[in-house]
C-alpha cells in the first residue's frame, strides 16, 4: 500500500471510530433533553464525573495551538509532528466528557438557559476539534491551511465560552465578578451588587424569603431550576413548578411546598433533597404562618403575632463587624485631614480619629495638662464641627474658650474636670444638641448653671462631684437620674 | 618567616573572599526563597485559618520606628479607651461570694455523688468527698436584685453597675497555667498578654508613662510570674511594666547623685546614636524597643513619679480607698490605678494574691484567710468603682474583676482526711467573673450553673469568648488584632472560633 494510501485508511479509521460517539451525543441531546427531573442513579454517578474530565479536553486543545506555534521555530519544529495526535486524543476526550455532561444534566436534574448553551457548547467543542483533526490531517506538513487555522481559533474561542458557561453552573453566575474590586467594578461599568432586592419590611422579605435563600435556591434558583421550579423571587415562588403551584396561598395543607418539608427525612418526596438536613422547626413554622396568612409579598413583617424568633429585638443579636472600605473612608476625611495632619504635628498624640472606619475626631487635650490653654484650644476650631469627643480635663482652659467649645456642635462627651471654667462656659454650651455626657467635676460651676443643662436635649449624664453644687440641690425634674456627684 | 605571614594573609583574604561569596548566595537564593515562602504561606495560613470569614483586609499596625507606642485608632468606634483588670490570683471561691445554692447548703456534709467524680482530675480532692454549703449568708441586693454574701459590704452598693458573668469555663485546673490561659489566651508559655495586644492595637496616649503597667499586692507574686505581662512574639516594646505602689515606681528610675539631667540627655542621644545605627544596619525591632525604652525611662522620671504618688491625693480620698502610703497594698494599688487611668495609661493591670482556699492552713481557709482576702478587697474595688464613676471616667474604662478558675462545691479532703480547715478545690468547670464601665449591660448576670455551682448549664463562656469581648469593647475585630508569626496570622483568641458575648453588651 502507498503511503497516502495508509494515511486516507487510518483517516478512514479514526472517522469510522468516533462518528458514531459524536452521533450518539447528538441523538441523546436531542431525543433525551435535559429536563430538571433527576433520574437513575448511574447515569448520575457517571455524570458526576463531567467536571472532572472536562479539564482534559480543555487542556489537550488549548495545547494544539501553541505546538503550532512554538513549532514554526526551526529548534522545536518536532513539535508539530504531535499537533495531530493531541487533536486525535482531543476530539476523543470532548466527545466522552459531553457524554459524561449529558448525563449528568440529564440525570442531575438541571435545566434551564444556561444548561442548554454549555451543553450546545460542550457539543459543538467535540465537533469543532474533529474538524480540526480532520483539516490537519489533510493540510500538508509545510503549509497550514487557512481553514486549519481558522477552525482551530474558532475552537480555542468555543472552549473559553463553554467553560465560563460551565463555571456559571457550578461557581453561580457571577463567579468570576464576583469579587472584583470596587474599583475596576466601576470602570467595567458592572453594578454594584449583582443580589435582588427584597424588602426587608415585610414578613415575606425579612422572615421567609431568607430560609428559600439559605436552603431552597441552591436546587431551585437562577442556576439549577430543578423542577422547573424557582424560589429566589416571590414571583417564581408562586408560579410554582412543573407540577403547578406549591403555594397555594391561605391553604397550608394544599401547598405542596409545606407538605414536602414536612414529610418525614427519607420520603422521596422529602424536601431538602441530597442528604441536606430537614429545616428546624421555626423555619417550617414561619414557612407554615407565612402561607397561611395568604402568602403575600406586602404584609408587614411583625402583621403575625407569635411568629418564632420574632423581631430581631428579642433574639440574642449577634455582633457583627463590617468591613472598612479605605477608598470611602478617605473620601470622609478628604475635607479635613490636612487641617488634622497640621494639628497632629503641632500637638503630637492629642488628636486622632475615632475609628479607622471614621472621620470623627476624637481630642484628648488631658495628656498634656497645664501646658493647654486657650490660646491652643483656639487652634482647633476650625476643626469644630468634626469633633465627637472632646476632654480637656486638668488643663488651663477658662471661660475664654466657652465660644471655641460650643462651636464643637457634634461632640457627644465633653469634659471640662478640674478646669478653670465656671457657669458662663456652661451657659455657651446650650447649642450643642448631640451632648450626651458632660463632665464639671472639680470646677467652680454653681447651682446656677443647672437650667443651662436641662437644656441640652440629648444629655444623660452630667458629673458635678466637687463643684459649688451641694449635693443637697433641687434638681431640675429633666435631669432627674442624670446628675452624678 | 616573612613567607609563612604572606601566606597566612592570603588564606584570610580567601577565607574573607568565601564567606562573602557563600554569604551572598545563602542571601539571593535562600532569602529569596524564604521571603517568598514566608509572605505566600503566611497568606495560605490564614485563609485556612479563617475560613467562613472574610480576610481581604489586614490592619496596618505599623508605626514610625521612632515611636512604637505611638497611638492608632480602633478598627471600629471603641466603647472603652482603657482597662483596669483586677486579677484575683489563687481564684477566689465563687460559692462564698457571688453564687447563691440553697440547694448546696442544704446537702451541705453529704457524700458528693458519683457522677460529680467520674472522669474528673482534682488538684487534691481524693476518694469521695463531702459537699460544703456556703460559708456565709447571701442576700439580694440593688435594683437588679443580685445575690451577693455577706463577705463585700462595700462592693454591693454597685451591684447595680455590675455585669456578672457567672459560667465563665477554662480547660485548666493549675494557677500558672490557667493565669496564663486568662491573660495571654493560651496555657503555654511565649504568647503576648492582653494587655500588650491592646497596646500593640492602641498605642497609649501618654508617652511619659507606660502604656500597660502591672501593680502586684498579697505579699506575693501570682503563680504565671512575669510571664503573665509579656509581650510573648510581639515585639517586647508592649510588654507590661511592672511598677512598685511606693517609693520609686521602677528601681533606679532617679538619676544618681552627681548626674544631671542634661548629662543624663547627651548620655542618652549618644546611646540612640548607635542604637539608631544598629537598628539602619540590622532592622532588629528589638533595637527600637531599646531606644523607646530608654527614652520613656527619661520621660518618666518627671511623670511616673508622680503618677504613682499617693500623697499627692487628699486625705479624704485615702480613706476612701482605705489605702495607707508606703504599704504595697491593694488599696494603693487601685488608688494608683485611677490616677494611671486618668493620665491615659491604656492597660492597667493589678494582681492580689492569695485567694487559693484549699484550707491547708489557717490563711488559705474559707473560714479565716478567705475573710481578711474579702476585707482587702472589698473596700477599695468599691472605692475604685465610686471615683470612676464621680469623675465620668466609667464611661470609657472597663473594669474587669476575677479569678483563673472556679471552686469545687466540694470540701477539699486532701490525701482523703477530713482537713483542719475548711476549703474548696479548683474548679475549670465553672467560675465567675464581673465586669463594669463603657458598653457593658449593668445590674445582670449572664449565664447559669446547676444546683451545686458546679458546671455551666446555660450560655459558657470560654476565655477567648472574654478576650473577644474585650477586644470588641476596645474597638476590634478579634480576628483583626492579629501579627503574623511562624506563618500564621496570630491573635489573641488563637485559632479557635470565639464569640463576642452580645447579651453582656449594653
Amino acid at each position: 500500500m502507498t503511503e497516502w494510501g495508509q494515511r486516507i485508511s487510518g483517516q478512514l479509521r479514526f472517522v469510522l471510530f468516533t462518528l458514531p460517539f459524536v452521533l450518539l451525543v447528538l441523538v441523546l441531546v436531542a431525543f433525551f433533553p435535559p429536563d430538571g427531573n433527576e433520574r437513575a442513579e448511574w447515569a448520575q454517578f457517571i455524570g458526576r464525573f463531567h467536571p472532572l474530565a472536562v479539564h482534559f479536553p480543555i487542556a489537550l486543545i488549548l495545547l494544539v495551538p501553541i505546538l503550532e506555534l512554538a513549532g514554526l521555530n526551526r529548534n522545536f519544529s518536532y513539535l508539530r509532528l504531535s499537533a495531530r495526535f493531541i487533536l486525535g486524543l482531543a476530539t476523543l476526550s470532548a466527545t466522552l466528557a459531553a457524554m459524561l455532561g449529558w448525563c449528568l444534566a440529564r440525570s442531575g436534574g438541571y435545566s434551564g438557559p444556561i444548561v442548554v448553551q454549555h451543553m450546545w457548547g460542550g457539543i459543538s467543542v467535540a465537533a469543532a476539534c474533529w474538524l480540526c483533526w480532520l483539516l490537519r490531517t489533510r493540510a500538508s506538513e509545510a503549509e497550514l491551511g487557512m481553514g486549519y487555522r481558522v477552525a482551530i481559533v474558532a475552537s480555542v474561542a468555543l472552549v473559553a465560552w463553554t467553560g465560563y458557561r460551565g463555571g456559571q453552573l457550578s461557581l453561580g453566575e457571577d463567579h468570576l465578578t464576583e469579587h472584583m474590586p470596587v474599583g475596576l467594578r466601576h470602570v467595567l461599568r458592572l453594578p454594584e451588587s449583582a443580589s435582588p432586592t427584597v424588602d426587608a419590611n415585610t414578613f415575606y422579605g425579612a422572615r421567609v424569603q431568607p430560609i428559600f435563600a439559605a436552603r431552597c435556591i441552591t436546587c431551585h434558583g437562577p442556576n439549577k431550576h430543578k423542577a422547573d421550579l424557582r424560589l429566589d423571587s416571590y414571583r417564581a415562588v408562586m408560579l410554582g413548578g412543573k407540577d403547578g403551584p406549591v403555594v397555594r396561598a391561605g391553604n397550608v395543607q394544599a401547598s405542596d411546598l409545606f407538605r414536602r418539608i414536612t414529610l418525614p427525612p427519607g420520603h422521596d418526596d422529602f424536601m431538602p433533597k441530597e442528604a441536606a438536613r430537614p429545616l428546624s422547626v421555626d423555619q417550617a413554622k414561619l414557612i407554615e404562618l407565612w402561607i397561611g396568612s395568604g402568602a403575600s409579598d406586602t404584609l408587614p413583617v411583625d402583621a403575625i403575632k407569635g411568629a418564632p424568633g420574632a423581631s430581631p429585638s428579642t433574639a440574642p443579636a449577634e455582633v457583627t463587624f463590617e468591613e472598612i472600605d479605605p477608598a470611602t473612608v478617605a473620601k470622609l476625611r478628604a475635607a479635613a485631614a490636612p487641617m488634622v495632619a497640621q494639628l497632629q504635628k503641632r500637638f503630637p498624640n492629642i488628636l486622632d480619629y475615632e475609628s479607622r472606619s471614621s472621620a470623627n475626631l476624637s481630642l484628648n487635650a488631658s495628656i498634656l495638662g497645664a501646658k493647654f490653654g486657650d490660646s491652643d484650644l483656639a487652634a482647633f476650631v476650625p476643626l469644630a464641627g468634626n469633633i465627637t469627643v472632646a476632654d480637656f480635663s486638668r488643663t488651663a482652659i477658662t471661660d475664654r474658650s466657652a465660644g471655641a467649645i460650643a462651636a464643637m456642635k457634634r461632640v457627644r462627651v465633653l469634659r471640662l474636670m478640674g478646669t478653670g471654667i465656671s457657669d458662663a462656659t456652661v451657659e455657651a454650651l446650650d447649642t450643642m444638641d448631640q451632648l450626651e455626657s458632660l463632665n464639671v467635676f472639680g470646677t467652680r460651676v454653681t447651682a446656677a448653671a443647672l437650667p443651662a443643662v436641662v437644656k441640652l436635649p440629648r444629655l444623660a449624664h452630667f458629673y458635678a462631684g466637687q463643684t459649688a453644687i451641694p449635693n443637697s440641690v433641687a434638681i431640675p425634674q429633666a435631669l432627674a437620674g442624670k446628675v452624678v456627684f | 618567616m616573612s613567607d609563612s605571614l604572606i601566606h597566612a594573609d592570603d588564606l584570610r583574604t580567601a577565607l574573607l573572599q568565601a564567606q562573602t561569596r557563600r554569604h551572598f548566595l545563602r542571601t539571593l537564593g535562600g532569602g529569596l526563597g524564604t521571603l517568598f515562602l514566608g509572605t505566600s504561606m503566611t497568606k495560605y495560613a490564614s485563609a485556612a485559618n479563617g475560613a467562613g470569614h472574610s480576610e481581604s483586609s489586614n490592619l496596618d499596625f505599623t508605626r514610625d520606628a521612632s515611636s512604637p507606642l505611638a497611638e492608632l485608632p480602633p478598627q471600629f468606634a471603641a466603647k472603652v479607651r482603657r482597662v483596669i483588670y483586677l486579677h484575683m490570683a489563687g481564684a477566689p471561691s465563687q460559692l462564698e461570694l457571688f453564687e447563691y445554692k440553697p440547694d448546696l447548703k442544704r446537702l451541705d456534709g453529704q457524700d458528693c455523688p458519683a457522677s460529680f467524680l467520674a472522669g474528673k482530675r482534682f488538684a487534691f480532692i481524693s476518694g469521695v468527698p463531702k459537699l460544703l454549703g456556703s460559708q456565709y449568708p447571701f442576700h439580694q441586693v440593688g435594683q437588679s436584685g443580685q445575690w451577693i454574701s455577706d463577705r463585700l459590704p462595700h462592693l454591693e452598693e454597685h451591684m447595680d453597675e455590675i455585669c456578672f458573668i457567672k459560667s465563665m469555663h477554662t480547660d485548666q485546673f493549675n494557677h500558672a497555667p490557667a493565669q496564663l490561659l486568662v491573660h495571654t489566651g493560651n496555657a503555654r508559655l511565649g504568647y503576648p498578654s492582653l494587655g500588650s495586644w491592646v497596646l500593640y492595637g492602641l498605642g497609649t496616649e501618654n508617652q511619659n508613662l507606660p502604656g500597660f503597667i502591672v501593680l502586684l499586692s498579697g505579699g506575693k507574686s501570682p503563680d504565671g510570674g512575669k510571664q503573665l505581662w509579656s509581650s510573648g512574639f510581639l515585639p517586647s516594646v508592649y510588654q507590661g511594666v511592672q511598677c512598685r505602689s511606693h517609693g520609686e515606681p521602677v528601681l533606679y528610675l532617679d538619676n544618681p547623685p552627681g548626674v544631671s539631667r542634661p548629662l543624663r540627655r547627651s548620655m542618652l542621644d549618644a546611646i540612640d546614636d548607635i542604637d539608631q545605627q544598629n537598628y539602619a544596619a540590622f532592622g532588629n525591632p528589638e533595637t527600637v524597643t531599646r531606644i523607646a525604652q530608654y527614652e520613656m525611662a527619661f520621660r518618666m522620671q518627671m511623670d511616673a513619679t508622680d503618677a504613682m504618688d499617693i500623697n499627692k491625693e487628699p486625705e479624704s480620698v485615702r480613706v476612701r480607698y482605705g489605702s495607707k502610703p508606703g504599704e504595697s497594698s491593694f488599696a494603693n494599688n487601685c488608688l494608683v490605678a485611677r490616677r494611671l487611668a486618668e493620665r491615659g495609661v491604656r492597660f492597667i493591670q493589678l494582681y492580689h494574691w492569695g485567694w487559693d482556699s484549699h484550707g491547708a492552713e489557717a490563711k488559705e481557709a474559707l473560714n479565716l484567710g478567705f475573710m481578711d482576702r474579702c476585707r482587702e478587697v472589698d473596700q477599695p474595688t468599691a472605692a475604685l468603682l465610686a471615683d470612676l464613676k464621680e469623675r465620668g471616667m466609667l464611661e470609657d474604662t472597663l473594669i474587669v474583676w476575677g479569678g483563673e478558675f472556679g471552686r469545687t462545691p466540694m470540701r477539699e479532703n486532701r490525701n482523703g482526711q477530713v482537713m483542719k480547715y475548711v476549703g474548696r478545690d479548683h474548679n475549670p468547670g465553672a467560675f465567675t467573673i464581673w465586669m463594669a464601665g463603657g458598653g457593658v449591660r449593668p445590674g445582670i448576670a449572664h449565664g447559669q450553673t446547676d444546683e451545686m455551682g458546679y458546671e455551666i448549664v446555660k450560655d459558657p463562656v470560654e476565655i477567648r469568648d472574654l478576650h473577644a469581648t474585650m477586644l470588641y469593647l476596645l474597638g476590634f475585630d478579634h480576628r483583626k488584632l492579629n501579627y503574623s508569626f511562624q506563618g500564621l496570622e496570630q491573635k489573641l483568641t488563637t485559632v479557635r472560633p470565639a464569640r463576642v458575648v452580645a447579651e453582656i453588651l449594653a
